[in-house]
């Protein structure tokens, strides 16, 4: 059989399959089979017990078991299982209010900024979803917020974890287009942060414009005054210095014990990790501790701490998960290892930790492992076997041949994109789509991608794995279907239905494609960093 | 404090014996090998692991380890947790003793990665299997998840349609999904059955530094649990062929009893 009747029963065979409700990884690699029966014939396929082309599905299967990045994916998970039973959100939740209670909007403007924090400490997004529904929206509707702006807020900030690195989503993209994962999370860094911005910019407005839309909670008399709150601010900035100073400090004396800050000829110096950095590290010190006792007061010092130390387990949790790579320490997978650790370590500090937590994480990772797993598994097969009899070749000549502008294409792209968010878990359309649209992405003419400043032809891969993710951003919330208003639904009051939990989300989505749009049309936001 | 049995009934207390025992066993038997290598100079290591049939006392500590491993796992198999939906196919029972058996595995990656980071970075002296003993346990974590997320029937499937469907139309599908899964694993094996037994015969190992059997292992192992996620697939049809439809949506993904444990939390 030639491979268009083959690409065109695959198609509606999905949709079939799918349509009543068969395991998403099942029906792909049932699938898988089915491509090599129709282009074998039943003959091949059958004449010898044991082994004949069938043997590609297990060889498949093989690849994602030894996958070493992806052993990160259930450590993440455990991860993120484990935060959501800690006591670290509320904690982090308290300390942020505290510094901006008598700002209009003030508990929007923390729920965003406290979703981007555990957006970088973990990347599951429906966890956050459910946490911050938890924490932040019954304080925003008792204070008579806007009930839109309080579900789009806590909604659209909780989906940024796919964006800002960890990201689950940036990983299996990385692993399906063999894209180096640590670039496409330092590719993502800025547009997420834009797209948070975006929607902090847009809460301020909205809550200037209608103060009405965010009250301000009564005064309180024991509450300090701005500027008493600044100089607090400013101790407990230093204070955090110094913890990140000491640190760093402890690192160089270690490379100093153990003899790593010989330079050798081919590697760079550990950056602030020399015997040279040891006096600038000491002074920092000195001066910040000069600073807290003599200029800030040991008492302002403990208030400060007091009002700020919610803040202090997720920077570690960043610190270390975040660090570990960025510091050149270790790989994707083992710092998730590490962020298990941190997490469970700062959990059994506050008293938290008890078997049953322990259990139910992990009785969580292991489903949602097995889901996310099965789906690759049965997805690498499908593609495996689509790769054997020529499919991705024949699809990229037909989008080439339709003589679209290129970016025609790629708009075409986004809209198979969004479309398919509304209805496909995410897992599904990165495993799917992407081994089919990525060859025809990079054969597009380099110069003619984005309007403003092109890109490096060696950063188009990242460029659009960052464009996916901000797809996906829109996926999350769009009707009828967008996960995160089932989230939110099941921890919202009973009185606040579907309908507008979907209406508070319009304005978001706007902005979620306004920064679409913004990254489509200057491309080179992507390879600020990198 | 009583907690409903699962499966175990009376043999819960004997089981929970036998995992405490052979627990602290494998773990003396650890120790001992540990401190034997430190300041005897028994140059018995994790080397020898893979060939336990050479040194008595290695073959001791893995038949030990194995039942403790496995006594463990059927042990908290027997406790159901809040988060987890009931047990009532005859399969069930093989596929939450393998969940365990996972639980138990990533943490011990996560212990092995750990261990790994720590002596690298704090006293310079990579260890040489760290890498390659979590790739081995991490493959048979992914296909055991995979066989719980089937028996807690949370693979993801998309209901926009089926819900729809009327009551003899659904049954008409799933009995057409297992029989297109149960052919997807037939089809598998048919494919694949040559190779792994000729692995798993040679003994074929990873080609690295600690060298351990991981192509011997893994790929039986997927032919193997392919099958076994059919039967589990089978035992749910059997097991929810009478009972009454539910609409599904996102919100079926959190557990209503999960949320109240995250309220609690977040009340006090």
């Amino acid at each position: 059989m030639d491979i268009g009747s083959i690409s065109l029963i695959l198609l509606l065979a999905l949709f079939v399959l799918l349509a009543m409700g068969m395991p998403l990884g099942f029906a792909s690699g049932t699938l898988a089979c089915a491509v090599l029966a129709m282009k074998f014939g039943p003959d091949l396929l059958f004449r010898d017990f044991g082994r004949g082309p069938l043997a590609v599905v297990g060889q498949a299967v093989y690849r994602q078991m030894t996958n070493y990045v992806l052993i990160s994916v259930p450590l993440f998970i455990f991860m993120a299982a484990l935060l959501e039973r800690s006591g670290i959100a509320k904690a982090m939740y308290a300390s942020l209010n505290v510094w901006l209670s008598r700002t209009r909007g003030g508990i929007a403007i923390v729920t965003s900024i406290m979703a981007v924090i555990m957006a970088a400490m973990s990347g599951i997004i429906g966890g956050e979803v459910v946490l911050l529904g938890l924490i932040a929206l019954p304080q925003m509707l008792r204070l008579g917020y806007n009930q839109n702006l309080a579900i789009g807020t806590i909604c659209a900030s909780g989906s940024l974890g796919t964006m800002i690195p960890p990201s689950i989503v940036l990983i299996f993209f990385g692993l399906i287009t063999e894209t180096s994962i640590k670039s496409l999370f330092t590719a993502a860094f800025l547009p997420g942060f834009m797209l948070a911005s975006f929607f902090l910019i847009y809460i301020i407005i909205r809550t200037q414009l209608r103060p009405e839309e965010a009250p301000l909670p009564e005064p309180d008399p024991n509450d300090p005054q701005p500027l008493e709150k600044s100089i607090l601010f400013g101790a407990f900035t230093t204070i955090m210095i110094m913890g990140a100073t000491a640190l760093l400090l402890l690192r160089a004396l270690i490379f100093t014990a153990i003899g790593a800050y010989v330079v050798a000829e081919d590697t760079d110096p550990i950056a602030l990790g020399m015997v040279a950095a040891l006096p600038y590290l000491i002074g920092i010190l000195v001066a910040g501790a000069l600073l807290l006792r003599f200029v800030i007061g040991p008492d302002r010092v403990r208030l400060a701490w007091q009002m700020g130390k919610g803040l202090v387990a997720p920077i570690i949790v960043i610190g270390v998960v975040l660090g570990s790579i960025y510091g050149g320490i270790t790989g994707i997978t083992e710092a998730a290892a590490m962020g298990v650790v941190a997490v469970f370590v700062i959990s059994l500090v506050r008293g938290e930790m008890t078997f049953e937590v322990l259990r139910d994480s992990l009785i969580r990772t292991m489903k949602a492992t097995g889901t996310i797993i099965w789906v690759t598994v049965g997805a690498a097969a499908l593609a495996a076997a689509y790769t054997l009899v020529g499919g991705p070749t024949f699809v990229a000549n037909l989008i080439v041949g339709a003589e679209l502008p290129t970016m025609g294409v790629i708009l075409v792209m986004m809209l198979i994109f969004l479309v398919m968010g509304m209805f496909m878990d995410w897992v599904g359309i990165v495993l799917l789509i992407m081994p089919v649209f990525m060859p025809i992405v990079m054969a597009l003419p380099i110069e003619e991608l984005g309007f403003v400043g092109g890109i490096d032809p060696k950063y188009v891969a990242i460029w659009f794995g960052v464009v996916f993710t901000m797809n996906m951003q829109v996926s999350f919330l769009s009707p009828p279907f967008g996960p995160a208003a089932f989230y939110l639904k099941s921890v919202a009051p009973p009185y606040i239905s579907l309908t507008d939990i979907f209406r508070g989300f319009m304005p978001f989505i706007g902005i979620q494609l306004l920064a679409l749009l913004v990254l489509l049309m200057w491309p080179s936001l992507v390879s600020v960093f990198l | 404090m009583s907690v409903e049995s699962v499966w175990l009934g009376p043999m819960r207390r004997p089981m929970r014996l036998i995992m405490l025992s052979s627990t602290v066993a494998t773990g003396l038997i650890a120790l001992w090998l540990i401190l034997g290598r430190l300041f005897f100079g028994t140059g018995i290591g994790l080397k020898e692991f893979l060939s336990p049939a050479d040194t008595p006392s290695v073959l001791l500590a893995m038949i030990v380890g194995a039942i403790a491993l496995l006594s463990a796992s059927i042990y908290l198999s027997d406790t159901c947790g809040v988060v987890e939906s009931k047990s009532d196919g005859f399969f069930d029972v093989v596929s939450l003793v393998c969940s365990r058996l996972a639980m138990i595995a990533t943490v011990t990656v996560v212990l092995v990665m750990f261990y790994e980071v720590v002596s690298r970075y704090l006293f310079g002296k990579p260890t040489l299997w760290a890498n390659e003993l979590s790739l081995w346990i991490a493959g048979f974590v992914f296909l055991l998840a995979g066989l719980y997320a089937m028996q807690q029937r949370s693979h993801i499937r998309i209901y926009i349609i089926y819900d729809m469907m009327p009551r003899w139309l659904r049954k008409l599908s799933d009995v057409l999904s297992l029989l297109l899964i149960g052919s997807f694993a037939f089809l598998t094996v048919w494919g694949g059955f040559n190779e792994s037994r000729d692995k798993f015969f040679r003994w074929e190992t990873f080609g690295t530094a600690w060298d351990p059997p991981i192509p011997a292992t893994i790929k039986p192992a997927i032919l193997i649990i392919v099958v076994l996620v059919a039967l589990q697939a089978l035992s749910n049809l059997i097991a929810d062929w009478n009972k009454e439809p539910e609409h599904h949506s996102a919100a079926n993904d959190i557990d209503a009893s999960e949320i109240e444990a995250i309220r609690k939390i977040v009340k006090d």
